[in-house]
């Protein structure tokens, strides 16, 4: 059992602790109160976070479809354009044809005028008119004109067709700028649900990428030789280890 | 009679210029914008040769060419990959895959002229 001492004494002892934390909350008070005043400066920062977010996540959506509508739109253009050089390409083609058709019975119907000349040989005015049609003899070197000239717009067919396969690099370089805006409006979408929990309005819409669609990030429009002669030698390299795997396993087998 | 030519790619452009590039040589072409349409035209026709991308949906290049591989009637077929993707890693395995070239976009037409008449002369 306890004395009246030892009672007094815990009470002291206790009365004593209850000074110090007494102590205590005269310094904690301010470091509090500084807290507070620092929380009434930070939720209005917190509040305008929040409507950047909102506003940036409400651009992202228009961002992403206006480049599909872009990459959309030069595919549609391009194979458009490919095909009218297409057609135009077809067109040439059968013209050449047309030409050397034209060309041979040029040919065949001098050969026969000629023959005709040799009967009329003393007739003046046959004479006369075999000198006026041998006027009209530079039909060839014309149609080899034309031909010349169907072959410079051949080429700048091609080359047409060479240059528009930029649409198909930048199509995968669009698709992967695309694929860039949905990871940040996924990490946007996780962030908004912490706000959520505090109690902040905001909403992030999920991008959908075009069904199908795939890119390589790195695809650039470089039409350096270098490129291709890289690939020349790492497949070579490849065909190298392949044959002496083969000569290896000869080896081993006794072949 | 004309060869036939199959090619697997999710871009129009690189399917019509290909096709724009062999048609001048001659060849019938039958194009397909993924490995899995291309893998359905297989029986369809038979192919004298394949060009293929390698980055495509539903079914990707390296998978075309197993599948066009494990195939007894193109087994031996040669097999074109034209891809942007010029890393060596991703050309070995296209070449492990049992390809038998290689081009990389933007490609010169010539080049693939050149190769496809390497394996079809």
């Amino acid at each position: 059992m306890k004395t009246a001492p030892n009672n007094l004494s815990e009470i002291f002892e206790k009365l004593q602790d209850l000074k110090e934390i007494f102590k205590f909350g005269e310094k904690i008070v301010p470091i509090l109160q500084s807290l507070i005043e620092f929380m009434k400066d930070v939720v209005p920062l917190l509040e305008n976070i929040n409507t950047s977010i909102a506003e940036s996540t409400n651009k992202m959506p228009a961002a992403f479809n206006q480049i599909n509508n872009v990459t959309s739109a030069t595919e549609m253009a391009t194979t458009e354009i490919m095909d009218r050089v297409d057609n135009i390409t077809n067109s040439l083609g059968e013209i050449q044809k047309s030409l050397s058709n034209i060309s041979s019975k040029s040919k065949a119907k001098t050969e026969i005028v000629l023959q005709l000349a040799d009967f009329l040989a003393d007739n003046s005015a046959a004479k006369e008119l075999l000198s006026k049609f041998h006027e009209y003899d530079d039909i060839d070197p014309q149609i080899d004109k034309v031909n010349e000239k169907i072959s410079e717009v051949n080429n700048d067919g091609y080359q047409i067709m060479l240059a528009l396969q930029v649409q198909d690099i930048t199509s995968q370089q669009l698709t992967a700028v695309n694929h860039l805006i949905e990871s940040v409006n996924d990490k946007l979408a996780s962030l908004v649900d912490d706000i959520h929990e505090a109690n902040l309005d905001n909403e992030v819409h999920k991008l959908e990428a075009p069904e199908g669609a795939t890119f390589d990030p790195n695809a650039r429009f470089d039409r350096d030789e270098n490129r291709q002669i890289n690939v020349d030698n790492i497949i070579d390299e490849h065909k190298n280890k392949i044959t002496s795997q083969d000569e290896i396993d000869k080896l081993f087998s006794g072949e | 009679m004309k060869k036939v030519i199959l090619i697997a790619d999710d871009s129009p452009t690189i399917r019509k210029f290909v096709s724009f590039s062999l048609k001048m040589q001659g060849l019938e072409v039958i194009t397909a914008s993924d490995g899995m349409e291309a893998v359905e035209k297989l029986p369809l026709y038979n192919f004298d040769l394949f060009i293929t991308d390698l980055n495509m949906p539903n079914m990707d290049g390296f998978q075309l060419i197993k599948v066009i591989r494990e195939n007894p009637d193109y087994s031996d077929t040669p097999i074109i990959i034209l891809s942007s993707l010029a890393g060596s890693e991703d050309i070995e395995k296209g070449m492990s895959c049992g390809a038998n070239s290689y081009l990389v976009k933007p490609f010169d037409p010539k080049r693939i002229q050149y190769e496809v008449a390497k394996y079809l002369s």
